[in-house]
């Protein structure tokens, strides 16, 4: 019977064909665990008196959401997470400093290969899907993953989306993403497999991807997962080892729906509070002063994104009045930025730079709002109190659109500026 | 485990959010989990009084994509603390694990279940079958329930005894 990509990466975690709608506890090739919530399982594990991992071999644990404690509490969490990773023998540590997101240099360190099944702590981790892997969140369950090696998960539909036509200048895979996710829905995509192909598949690149996977978890997709073609497999080499399979549904797969998507959107979009699927078209919004903005998040901390935030701040100073965070995901995109001169350039123009990991999105712990303040970023989640307080407005957009609106004082069109 | 619950409709709109409306932000910056603690404090950004109104056995029921927003579980530690059942039109997810792993018993998908009742009215759901009556509106609705295999796990309580018993099945302890 002809199967989803998902399902066949089930059925062979399973070692069975599985069917949609089925429970199932299938064991995953790799498990990953961010910062804090180490301590957390591991109290979890002793209250249940749970000794030795079920694979520690499989467990990736990284240090991303605070990699620069701010609080002593915050250092004292470090230090307890590098004693659970020795007590229980973790290899795949990635202490603050090494890796960066959590969400992303495993992809970039070879860790993460098409057709593999992955559960995590973390919500955004379906990123892995850029590179046609089944990458699963599960919060607080993550702890029966690390106990007995599996948990309940219900064989999800597949929302098929066939990627077509091209992009525009000034226009980023970030505006798509947001525009598809309002487009889309909650109602179509709950709890949905998004999958994508078709025919303009080749022209976005493994950094695109991501951004093109992560947003749909905004809209209570259970994962997102890109097939494999070359630009998969180019990215692989030197990073993972082979072989790489290939990654897709069968002809005749059983999909809840196929919308056909036009990367030809006309104009740049920005996420309004207060939620991320609230998208309006930048005009809409224009003129809006801002305190704040940031590049970064795992959504939007690549390279590309970086190299789009330069191209608009170079020769350029960022408003009188706003203040502007960098955050590199990982530590080999900080160190490629720095080789490129894009660091120079962001410093040149007064922005500030913060260690590789989350950055301000991670509930504000780094570089909080105050009151009464409005940003926008390229974080996220835009609900209020993501920042810190309540009391601020955050809006989200391109790295163009937050670099030019920093420049501009107030939320801008950045073809403008390009 | 008793299904079936009786007692006041408290209804909300949609997008009630996860953080912040159900529960205070801090809350989950902080990984608190403990129930005594997170009770008096659901849904205070909707509704400050409501965990002083909300009595066991009353239901919430709520519009669509009831707890969205990155799925902390505070919250739903928050109405299993209230010991109170939940009707939604529908939930992200995480939410529903989440749900699951306080053991709040619900239905997770229940189009236009807002329509057919008002905060205060007397309501009874077998959180079992599926069956909502309405009886101050003498109306019955029928609602797909959730897997037998999910009732389980809230019928012993929710994700923390659930593992503890699988924990022992599967001889991880020790």
């Amino acid at each position: 019977m002809p199967q989803t990509a998902t399902e066949k990466i089930l059925s062979r975690a399973m070692g069975r064909p599985v069917r949609q709608g089925e429970i199932i506890y299938p064991e995953p090739d790799l498990v990953t665990v961010h910062d804090w919530y180490v301590v957390n399982f591991d109290k979890a594990l002793q209250d249940l008196g749970v000794k030795q991992l079920y694979a520690p071999d499989k467990l990736l644990i990284c240090t991303d959401h605070e990699p620069v404690a701010v609080s002593v509490l915050a250092a004292e969490r470090q230090r307890q997470v590098r004693q659970i990773v020795a007590k229980y023998g973790v290899k795949h540590f990635y202490d603050t400093g090494r890796g960066g997101h959590g969400h992303v240099f495993p992809m970039e360190l070879g860790y993460v290969k098409p057709g593999m099944f992955v559960l995590a702590y973390d919500v955004h981790v379906n990123n892995y899907g850029a590179l046609g892997c089944l990458a699963i969140p599960l919060v607080t369950e993550i702890t029966d993953v690390l106990a007995c090696g599996s948990a309940w998960l219900k064989v999800p539909e597949t929302l098929r989306i066939n990627l077509s036509g091209a992009i525009r200048p000034g226009i980023t895979t970030r505006d798509i993403a947001d525009r598809m996710i309002a487009d889309v829905g909650a109602d179509m995509a709950d709890y949905s497999v998004m999958e994508f192909g078709g025919p303009a598949l080749s022209s976005v690149g493994i950094d695109g991807r991501i951004t093109l996977c992560n947003r749909p978890i905004e809209i209570g997709v259970k994962s997102t997962i890109f097939e494999t073609d070359a630009v998969t497999f180019e990215y692989l080499k030197g990073r993972a080892t082979p072989p790489f399979e290939a990654v897709r549904s069968d002809p005749g797969a059983q999909f809840k729906a196929t919308l056909d998507y036009d990367l030809g959107i006309l104009e740049p979009q920005v996420s309004a509070p207060p939620t991320p699927d609230n998208v309006v078209a930048v005009s809409q919004v224009a003129g809006k002063k801002i305190d704040y903005a940031f590049i970064g998040s795992c959504a939007n901390c690549s390279i590309t994104d970086l190299r789009d935030a330069a191209r608009i701040l170079k020769g350029r100073k960022i408003a009188a009045g706003v203040r502007f965070v960098v955050t590199p995901g990982t530590q080999q995109i900080a160190a490629q930025a720095a080789e490129e001169g894009l660091i120079e350039i962001f410093i040149s123009a007064g922005a500030m730079l913060t260690a590789p990991g989350c950055g301000p999105c991670a509930g504000g712990r780094i570089s909080p709002i105050a009151k009464g303040e409005v940003s926008i970023n390229t974080g996220t989640r835009n609900d209020y109190g993501r920042l810190g307080t309540r009391e601020a407005e955050i809006y989200l957009g391109s790295p163009f659109t937050v670099a030019a609106s920093a420049v501009a004082g107030k939320i801008v069109d950045p073809r403008e500026f390009l | 485990m008793n299904f079936t619950y009786r007692g006041r409709c408290w209804k909300f709109g949609s997008d009630i959010g996860v953080d912040g409306d159900l529960m205070p932000l801090e809350f989950a910056m902080q990984r608190e989990t403990r129930v005594e603690v997170l009770t008096p404090h659901t849904m205070k950004g909707v509704d400050p009084s409501f965990a002083g109104k909300a009595q066991p056995g009353d239901i919430m029921v709520a519009g669509k994509k009831f707890a969205q927003g990155n799925p902390h579980i505070q919250g739903l530690l928050g109405i299993r603390g209230l010991r109170l059942g939940l009707v939604v039109e529908s939930i992200p997810r995480g939410s529903l694990r989440n749900a699951v792993n306080a053991g709040v018993p619900i239905l997770p998908a229940c189009p236009d279940v807002t329509r057919h009742c008002e905060t205060g009215d007397e309501l009874e759901v077998d959180f079992s079958t599926g069956r909502f009556l309405n009886k101050t509106r003498g109306e019955e609705l029928r609602f797909a329930p959730l897997d037998r295999t999910l009732l389980e796990i809230i019928a012993m309580g929710g994700w923390r005894p659930a593992l503890a018993k699988r924990i022992a099945a599967m001889g991880r302890s020790g």
